[in-house]
């Protein structure tokens, strides 16, 4: 008796290993897929020459920021904004999705890939500045009903500072199509 | 031909009754603006920016007050006018205010003393609503030591940032350095620390178990006493072999007492810096 359950308890473990297990490659191939286009430029950064770690990290972090912002205002979860936003762009974020959210309003974006180019980057390696020519086509939807869409080419200017783990973006601005 | 021409002026009465919106181009940061629409009937104007997303009730045809809290900031908005006929939208820009506030960043926050172009203060440059000014600003730099003169130097920002690199001066102690512009004053305290022990001499007496060894006052090569707690490390070289302590510096001097076998060389050092040797016997 206690070895047919022994023997079909571990059957059962084993499925249930190989199903978390399909899940977890669906979930992450999902977010992969889903990752923005970057395409990042560091050949004019200055005063301070980037490292290749950075060079990697910055470009990956604010892919994962975009996806973030972009299912943050999708589905008007402020709490997804944590992972990759601080400082200004934070508390900006956090209060553009809880006024969508009071307003009933969604905002669906389809990136369609960024061009980045880094301007400044600090001599003690705390802050970098960076130039993003983004494309995209947003939506804006009352309840169910799309209200406003359209194609957009924006540029914006961004601050980012190191955390713990990760770079995270502590200022997005949309620029006026000006560069000073 | 009467049906077309009736048809032909309802399209027209319709096409000329669509409701529409038109702001401003664009829009300084904190401004309210009046947008004028037109078109009839209840509608539903919807303001979307960085920091926005409101919907109000508002009459097609009629002007739209847009507070200037609702416009501080910096980016792209959408105004979006919905009425029965359907939705009209125009986008429009609001711009930074006028700079007047600033991120000031200095690093490091102690740094030994007379470390060239060893601390680095980096000014950004925002309007009263954060949002960057991109514009060049002059920003003025300050270096206020505790005992000597104020100095200070104008630099422009560049993408909205401006910083300097400043070397530590040969006294230890703090100093202030600050970075202004418009109504922002931001300072920042640097502890000036010693730098590497310089001249570490050792002397060595008798005591009950072997020796008592002792540094003379610890100083940097500029005069400034070694803060309390660096780390000096005394070695010990006899018959028995090689024995190390380390002892924290307590009042400027460094002391251990060390038990030695027969004849012993004993030597002192500080992180990379090495002092004299002594020899004694027991």
């Amino acid at each position: 008796m206690r070895v047919t359950f022994l023997r079909y308890a571990s059957v059962l473990a084993t499925i249930a290993i190989l199903l978390l297990g399909f899940v977890a490659y669906r979930l992450s191939a999902t977010a992969d897929d889903n990752l923005p286009h970057v395409h990042f430029n560091a050949d004019d950064i200055s005063p301070r020459q980037i490292e290749d770690l950075t060079s990697k990290s910055v470009p990956r972090d604010y892919a994962l920021a975009w996806q973030t912002m972009e299912q943050s205002l999708s589905e008007n979860r402020t709490g997804l904004l944590d992972g990759y936003f601080t400082g200004f762009a934070k508390q900006d974020l956090t209060q553009r999705v809880n006024t969508q959210a009071r307003s009933g309003l969604r905002t669906h974006y389809t990136d369609r890939g960024h061009k980045v180019d880094a301007v400044f980057y600090s001599p003690s390696g705390d802050v970098m500045e960076l130039r993003d020519h983004a494309q995209f086509d947003m939506q804006i939807l009352d309840g169910g009903k799309v209200i406003y869409e359209e194609p957009v080419n924006e540029d914006y200017v961004v601050l980012m500072t190191p955390g713990a783990d990760r770079w995270l973006v502590r200022q997005l601005q949309a620029l006026n199509g000006k560069k000073p | 031909m009467r049906t077309i021409a009736l048809a032909l002026t309802v399209f027209a009465v319709t096409t000329l009754a669509a409701s529409e919106i038109h702001p401003p181009a664009q829009v300084a940061a904190g401004n309210p603006v009046t947008i004028p629409t037109s078109g009839s009937g209840e509608a539903t104007f919807y303001l979307i920016g960085p920091a926005v997303a409101n919907k109000t009730k508002v009459q097609a045809g009629s002007d739209i007050s847009v507070n200037g809290d609702q416009l501080q900031h910096g980016g792209r908005y959408v105004a979006i006018l919905c009425a029965s006929d359907g939705c009209s939208a125009a986008n429009f820009f609001v711009t930074p205010a006028a700079a007047n506030k600033l991120s000031f960043l200095v690093h490091p926050s102690r740094v030994p003393v007379g470390t060239s172009n060893g601390i680095t203060a980096l000014a950004i440059v925002h309007d009263n609503f954060q949002n960057l000014v991109l514009k060049p600003e002059a920003v003025t730099f300050k270096v206020m030591p505790k005992d000597g003169k104020e100095v200070s130097a104008s630099r422009p920002s560049e993408n909205g940032v401006a910083w300097v690199r400043l070397t530590a001066a040969k006294k230890s102690g703090p100093t202030k350095l600050g970075a202004s512009i418009g109504h922002a004053d931001e300072i920042r305290v640097v502890q000036q620390v010693a730098a590497d022990a310089c001249n570490l001499r050792i002397k060595a007496s008798r005591a009950k178990r072997g020796f008592l060894i002792e540094t003379d006052p610890v100083h940097d090569c500029s005069g400034n006493p070694v803060p309390d707690g660096t780390v000096v490390s005394f070695t010990a070289s006899d018959s028995v072999g090689k024995t190390t302590v380390d002892v924290p510096i307590k009042r400027g001097v460094a002391k251990v007492e060390m038990p030695v076998d027969g004849r012993a060389k004993i030597t002192v050092a500080s992180g990379v810096v090495t002092g004299n040797e002594l020899e004694v016997a027991e």
